[in-house]
């Protein structure tokens, strides 16, 4: 145990060297600097964006019918520039301005409206960039012309019927929205559960992917290094043995590789503000539902996920490991690295964009043979009571560790860990 | 003086190549034992056995008693193996590389300090230990190691060509050292295809070529044998 606790020690000093603390602290201090000024730019375009958006009016009919269309866009949340002149002479006018949008209500518009006869007004949208701000005016037309044919609408039937509310006869049916989940069922958007499920979740493959693509590098480095510094043979005949050799690299790694994951989650949390102020909110509202649903985890949940994690982690370590001894130097660890790298990403961009139960059959065998795959699909599957899912990954990835960590103690004990090498042609000996 | 080490009938397969075919010899308390022969001749495979590094096809080896097969814990606690291309922790300074090996065999503090001092003075770094190992030359990173194989004072020390890749002056005061160090009771087992630089150091000598012993001798013994000067021509002559 001593000698085992002094070798882990000296592991995570060689892997915690300066190099990686420097770039660490780089990215913690750039990166949020970086997400930083991006999240203010992003937030006052959104705050441009939702404020009170300002509209030129060109009124060349100047019926009272007009008049009164202008004072509901003021009142529908728009701010109001009255322009008069020609129409020509107005849009260059704006051109030349600040203002983004005009609208122009043509001559005869009150009294074909009057005769409900169809009538059309005209918008000019001026483009000034791509902005979020920019990007919004198609959104600002729709709204100033839904609150002009809400206003002529309204008109039209209060005169026709004016006992009756206009807004009770152009939407009679009213929705009541219910969701349910198993044998539990509560009043709420389905669409709203699932966003707030997927916001929940939005962070939780990012952390995971970090984390075994980490720890899995640390490993393949520190037994690449050893064997480029020509240190290995002279630890291997030191009296400590060899699976206390094996683990405390996997230990130091998974160690060292969780602080690097947390430390780049952390310069990356700026680059989740909004989805951070979403998630909030969302929650917010929909905890009571979300409780109601059962979509909650509890602590036999937690512990759960923290086991599948745990074992994902030792079959990323075990793996890494025999890459490891297959790596000659550091140049050719990290090219091995590859192979973990792709297959983590699998279920990384499966569990963002697609639902794993709806895949085909064989497609969906194959996900699951990866051992990564497990923690990623967990978390869902435990707030959807799926346990049997959950107990069949545990006991997959379980079987897969011992059956790998029992195949890393054997090649460190015998000659392949001197002798294994990536070769497609004769075998390499040393005499 | 007892045997320390007891070879027998030694043999390693690679796939179908036959790296040794059956080599034996025994190594005595406090001598040293040269192993010569040419480059591919089986050196290293069998001090890589012997240190515990691969598993032999066939044979046996006992140390102090202790079969290789049964108790390889037990050789790891009493020999020190040199390799020929080692290195050491270039992050490290050469005192903490010193102290990080000193703590895998000390019982406590006061043997590290014990076995760390008694490596500064075989190394003689002095203040370069200070250093970080990445910035030493070869010489003084093949003497740090030299000094971490000895200051254990294991009962067998393995070197595997202990002065290769260095020039003359840093040779002669590694063998100096070596040489020294018996004295204080430690065996060593030595390889080299500088057959003049065994012949300096070792008190009995082994000649091995493709996998087998031709002969074992003192140096004086084999020319004698051989009708030679020197063990170049005691090789060429057994080789023949």
């Amino acid at each position: 145990m001593k000698n085992f606790t002094h070798l882990l020690l000296k592991e995570i000093k060689e892997l915690l060297n300066k190099q990686l603390i420097f770039s660490l602290l780089f990215i913690l201090i750039i990166f949020n600097f970086i997400f930083n000024f991006i999240g203010n730019v992003t937030k006052s375009e959104i705050k441009k964006a939702m404020s009170k958006q300002k509209v030129a009016v060109l009124d060349l009919d100047h019926s009272p019918v007009s008049r009164n269309l202008i004072g509901a866009l003021n009142a529908a949340n728009f701010i109001i520039e009255e322009k008069s002149g020609d129409k020509s002479k107005v849009v260059d006018e704006i051109r030349h301005s600040s203002l983004d949008l005009l609208v122009v209500i043509p001559e005869g518009f009150g009294e074909k409206a009057t005769r409900f006869q169809p009538v059309e007004v005209e918008t000019y949208s001026f483009l000034r960039g791509v902005s979020l701000a920019g990007r919004s005016k198609s959104e600002v037309v729709k709204m100033l012309l839904n609150s002009t044919n809400e206003y002529l609408s309204n008109q039209f039937l209060k005169s026709k019927i004016p006992d009756l509310d206009p807004k009770l006869l152009k939407a009679p049916i009213k929705n009541k929205e219910y969701v349910v989940v198993k044998d539990k069922q509560a009043e709420g958007s389905s669409a709203a559960v699932i966003g707030a499920m997927t916001a929940q979740n939005f962070i939780l493959p990012v952390i995971l992917m970090m984390i075994i693509m980490y720890s899995a590098q640390m490993v393949i480095t520190a037994i690449a290094m050893e064997k480029q510094n020509k240190t290995l043979e002279t630890l291997l005949t030191v009296p400590i043995s060899r699976t206390s050799i094996v683990m405390a690299k996997m230990l130091a790694a998974a160690l060292v590789g969780l602080i690097s994951a947390v430390i780049y989650i952390l310069g990356f949390r700026k680059a989740f503000i909004f989805s951070e102020a979403d998630i909030g909110q969302a929650l917010s509202g929909l905890a009571p539902i979300m409780k109601q649903l059962g979509l909650t985890i509890n602590t036999q949940g937690y512990i759960l996920f923290g086991i599948s994690l745990f074992l994902t982690i030792l079959c990323a370590l075990a793996l890494a490991t025999i890459l490891g001894v297959l790596a000659e130097d550091y140049r050719t660890a990290q090219s091995l690295s590859f192979p973990l790298i792709f297959l983590v990403m699998i279920p990384y961009f499966i569990s963002l964009f697609a639902d794993i139960n709806s895949m085909s059959l064989p497609a969906k065998l194959l996900v699951l043979a990866i051992p990564f795959s497990h923690p990623f699909f967990a978390m869902t599957n435990i707030m959807f009571g799926d346990l049997n899912m959950v107990y069949v990954g545990i006991v997959y990835n379980f079987l897969f560790v011992v059956v790998l960590l029992s195949w890393t103690t054997r090649i460190f004990s015998t000659d392949r860990v001197l002798t294994m090498k990536l070769k497609w042609g004769k075998k390499k000996m040393v005499l | 003086m007892g045997v320390v080490l007891e070879v027998q009938e030694l043999k390693k397969k690679y796939g179908s190549l036959e790296a040794l075919r059956g080599v034996s010899f025994k190594v005595e308390e406090g001598e040293i034992f040269g192993l010569i022969g040419p480059n591919g001749a089986g050196k290293t495979t069998t001090l890589r056995i012997i240190a515990t590094l691969l598993t032999p096809t066939d044979g046996r080896v006992t140390f102090m008693g202790y079969d290789l097969k049964k108790n390889p814990e037990k050789f790891r606690e009493h020999i020190s193996y040199l390799p020929e291309e080692a290195g050491a922790y270039r992050n490290m300074k050469g005192i903490d590389y010193l102290n990080f090996m000193a703590r895998f065999y000390a019982r406590d503090e006061a043997q590290v300090k014990e076995y760390v001092e008694r490596a500064e003075r075989i190394c003689g770094l002095g203040e370069r230990l200070k250093d970080k190992v990445g910035t030493y030359s070869k010489g003084m990173t093949r003497k740090l190691l030299l000094a971490r194989a000895l200051m254990t004072k294991p009962a067998l020390a393995i070197l595997d060509e202990p002065t290769s890749g260095l020039d003359v002056i840093n040779s002669l005061e590694v063998r100096e050292m070596i040489k020294g160090f018996t004295k204080e009771g430690v065996s060593v087992l030595l390889s080299s295809h500088n057959m003049l630089e065994v012949e300096f150091l070792s008190d009995r000598v082994a000649l091995i070529d493709r996998g087998q012993i031709l002969d074992s001798e003192t140096p004086q013994g084999l020319k004698d044998k051989y009708q030679a000067s020197n063990l170049e021509i005691v090789f060429r002559s057994a080789v023949r």
